[in-house]
């Protein structure tokens, strides 16, 4: 009797073969991130030999990071970036997954006008005049609301989370609204319950997105105090560095060693890694979902 | 100063620029009409500019001819106090926009340098400090939504996005009143400003600026590890050819060492190539860029060999954000082209960590060891600090006030504080008299006072950097001979739209050409496009913009 090639044992070769190239993605994974936490445990003899990045560690130096948390700037700066955040997702993810239910319900108030005015946001920017005589117009400049409302909803992800919510069952909704629920209701206990993974994955695309961003703080930020994670990383990184050609004075301030930006970098990632462990049940399953609709 | 992701950086600085053009271009559709490029002669405003007075506080060791800088070999054992009156008349705090290249530091309040500058100055100047990098973005908005603060400071490579000079008209100051003639006298550190910084601060008819005078007119030195070749029993270059000798000698991947940092700019020098406004030249009456000459081709010839010898360290060959001054320090590299700006630095640090530590820029040559070397360079200012429109005449001088006490010269009091800040609290005295930073003035100081008017025209070095103010001396002295004349000196100008939107696009292809990924065979026909596409249309604008 023949087994379906499924149920085979699996050749040497084959097992060698997948072993080997998911150690070389593995590699590629954990080469890049393991230099730079090795680099910003490493003295400066060490780095100097390396001519660079340090990938083979030789003793260990946490004079880095001594000297990145002996001021507050980073802590603070760490922060700012959680406040955002968690601030900003929370939020985003509010606004977004209402304005999808709204938007995919057919029938409610004005919906495809509404819809336009979200896709229209896909082709058109605002610029960066525009956006910034908006934002100081309403009073967010130096003020962190700056680095949340103006990207609080993004239409991609309302596009999403709205062809989600249409391939819900009417049905289900129906039955709810013959019971009596009101919208808020099958909003809160039927559709957002079976969406639990798409509004994680959502989710997760705006805490990203908060986490990294920078710009609007370059533009609206003036206090240092409330410089975000991002920010401060970028200036540790960039320091000293001025156009090329052009001769500054030179300063006594001495530039930042690479452990200290290497150690900078490992601090802003943290916080991200620590967060995907949680996130990353949802993430299969949402990207699972619609897998195998036709 | 050539650091980590340098290359990552223009590029990114480059599609930023690109994406502000664009922007605006859909914002208003209004930015330079036609985009035919402006072109004003600051010759012919001679009357209403400042008189010059020179000052006298120390004579200098080393005379260097301007506008290099000159050298002082030892610090002042006393200081003269320049600057008795406060220039602050109690007009409530100064608000002021400028740039950094680093972490910004704590603000008004909680910073000890700020503080005791401002009670030095009478009055509180509270700064926002810009990423350098992202400035011509943050310039767009803020000009564009006309929101300034009472004093701004712009870099001269970013006085060219969209409408500049419609924004110095309507939201800054004329200050041609304040300082034309004798009345700069009133302001005596700004008087001893040269007249050439001066001309440069001229926008549309009218006095707009005070300039931050360049010391440091040389793009480029081409610095060696003097310790590796002495080592090796080598000397610097004098020919091209000894240069690639050189290179192939001390090459050794099996080592882990290669001759060479990206050396393009610095090739093209040896050659001859024209640098003035990013590479025009006149020849016998007609205007050449520099990528049409065959200067520039023979200096092609030359970076494709020493590419395809593998000369160059293969980190940064790939372009790939590889830190040319680390790999230089750490001996990987023995001979990087860098700005001399970084050449102190490099050496206080190094030493530190390596008593050995020897660099040296090599004595300018062309390529056929002629005498006559080109040295390109500028001695336009760097920064140019606005006042905003409008604030009335009594906030305007104690502004400019402000400003002169920031521009006091090396041997004041003023100088020091601005520099070094406190003693005790930011410093203290080696034995050498030479301030000695500590970890306080590294997390205060951001160039904060100094990038307003604070230039910095003396050359000065300590015992930590033996042997630094003569070895700099020597070599300006010696460039300073070189400078390129430029034919559009003291002209502004503003590039046509179509010859700006080329800049990147053939900096990447002198980068694919050097690199091998196109063949040389190729560079008349990129040249061929490169007329056609807007370089032709620079070449007129270049020929109106040439004074008589």
């Amino acid at each position: 009797m023949t087994r379906p090639v499924w149920e085979e044992k699996p050749t040497v070769a084959g097992q060698a073969g997948k072993g080997t190239l998911l150690t070389l993605v593995t590699a590629a994974v954990i080469i890049p991130l393991w230099t730079v936490v090795v680099t910003s445990l490493s003295s400066r003899a060490t780095i100097d030999k390396a001519g660079g990045l340090v990938f083979i560690p030789r003793g260990f130096d946490f004079s880095a990071y001594q000297s990145i948390f002996a001021t507050d700037r980073v802590t603070r700066a760490l922060w700012v970036s959680v406040m955002i955040t968690a601030g900003g997702t929370l939020l985003s993810i509010t606004l977004t997954t209402m304005a999808a239910y709204g938007l995919s319900r057919p029938g409610s108030l004005a919906h495809r006008p509404l819809l336009f005015l979200f896709l229209l946001t896909f082709l058109f920017g605002p610029g960066i005049i525009p956006s910034y005589l908006l934002v100081t117009g309403v009073g967010l400049k130096d003020n962190l609301l700056a680095l949340i409302l103006p990207t609080a909803v993004n239409a991609f992800n309302l596009v999403v989370l709205r062809a989600f919510f249409m391939n819900l069952p009417g049905e289900l909704i129906d039955s709810a609204r013959i019971d009596g629920a009101s919208e808020w209701r099958i909003l809160w206990q039927i559709v957002i319950p079976l969406s639990k993974a798409v509004i994680a994955v959502v989710a997760l695309f705006y805490a990203v997105g908060y986490w990294n961003s920078f710009f609007n703080a370059i533009l609206y930020l003036s206090d240092p105090s409330d410089h975000p994670i991002q920010l401060v990383l970028r200036s540790y990184i960039l320091q000293g560095q001025a156009p090329p050609g052009v001769s500054l004075p030179g300063t006594n301030v001495p530039p930042p060693t690479l452990a200290i930006k290497m150690a900078v970098v490992v601090v802003t990632v943290i916080p991200a890694l620590l967060v995907y462990p949680f996130v990353q049940k949802h993430f299969t399953k949402a990207v699972l979902t619609g897998a195998i609709k036709g | 100063m050539a650091l980590p992701f340098q290359d990552a950086a223009a590029n990114r600085r480059a599609f930023l620029g690109l994406a502000g053009l664009s922007a605006l271009a859909v914002a208003g559709c209004t930015s330079t009409p036609k985009g035919g490029g402006t072109s004003t002669d600051v010759n012919k405003i001679d009357a209403i500019l400042p008189k010059f007075k020179a000052l006298e506080v120390g004579k200098p060791d080393i005379l260097v001819p301007p506008p290099a800088a000159s050298g002082y070999l030892s610090y002042p054992s006393s200081l003269v106090d320049a600057i008795t009156d406060k220039p602050g008349k109690g007009g409530g705090v100064i608000k002021v926009t400028t740039l950094n290249w680093g972490t910004v530091p704590p603000g008004l309040g909680s910073n000890k340098y700020l503080g005791s500058i401002n009670t030095e100055l009478g009055v509180d100047m509270d700064f926002s400090i810009n990423d350098g990098n992202t400035y011509a973005d943050k310039l767009t908005a803020i000009l564009g939504a006309r929101d300034i603060t009472d004093v701004l400071v712009a870099p001269s490579w970013n006085t060219n996005i969209p409408r500049f000079p419609d924004a110095v008209q309507t939201l800054f100051e004329d200050l041609t009143e304040y300082l034309k003639g004798d009345a700069v006298l009133k302001y005596p550190m700004l008087a001893s400003f040269p007249k050439e910084a001066w001309q440069g601060s001229v926008w549309g008819g009218k006095l707009a600026a005070v300039p931050f005078v360049n010391d440091n007119p040389f793009a480029w030195a081409l610095f060696y590890r003097k310790d590796i070749l002495d080592a090796a029993g080598l000397g610097p270059a004098k020919t091209a050819d000894e240069l690639y000798q050189l290179g192939k000698k001390i090459t050794k991947p099996d080592q882990g060492v290669w001759a060479f940092s990206d050396i393009t700019d610095y090739v093209q020098m040896i050659f001859k190539v024209p640098g003035a406004k990013g590479g025009w030249r006149v020849e016998g009456g007609k205007i050449v860029n520099k990528i049409e000459t065959p200067e520039f081709m023979a200096a092609l010839e030359f970076l494709v060999k020493i590419f395809k010898e593998g000369l160059v360290h293969p980190d940064l060959v790939g372009s790939k954000g590889a830190d040319a001054s680390q790999l230089f320090n750490s001996g990987k590299i023995v001979v990087q082209q860098n700005g001399l700006g970084a050449w102190q630095s490099a050496l206080r640090e190094q030493l530190k960590i390596n008593a050995n530590y020897k660099i040296q820029p090599m004595k300018v040559f062309s390529h056929d060891g002629s005498a006559s070397p080109l040295v390109w360079g500028s001695a336009d200012p760097i920064f140019y600090t606005f006042i905003k429109k409008g604030l009335g005449k009594a906030r305007t001088e104690e502004i400019l006030a402000c400003l002169n006490w920031c521009a006091a010269p090396f041997g004041t009091k003023e100088w020091e504080l601005r520099q070094y800040g406190v003693e005790g609290v930011h410093f203290t005295r080696g034995t050498d008299n030479v301030p000695k930073t500590n970890d306080l003035y590294n997390n205060e100081y951001a160039n904060q006072f100094t990038f307003l008017s604070g230039r910095n025209a003396a050359v000065t070095g300590g015992s930590d950097t033996p042997n630094y103010v003569q070895d700099y001396t020597t070599w300006t002295k010696d460039a300073v001979k070189y400078l390129e004349p430029n034919p559009w000196a003291g002209v502004r100008t503003e590039d046509p739209v179509k010859l700006s939107q080329l800049n990147t696009p053939t900096q990447d292809l002198i980068k694919d050409v050097v690199r091998g990924r196109r063949p040389l065979s190729d560079w008349p026909t990129i040249v061929a496009d490169w007329k056609k596409n807007g370089g032709d249309e620079g070449r007129d604008f270049y020929a109106k913009a040439l004074p008589n």
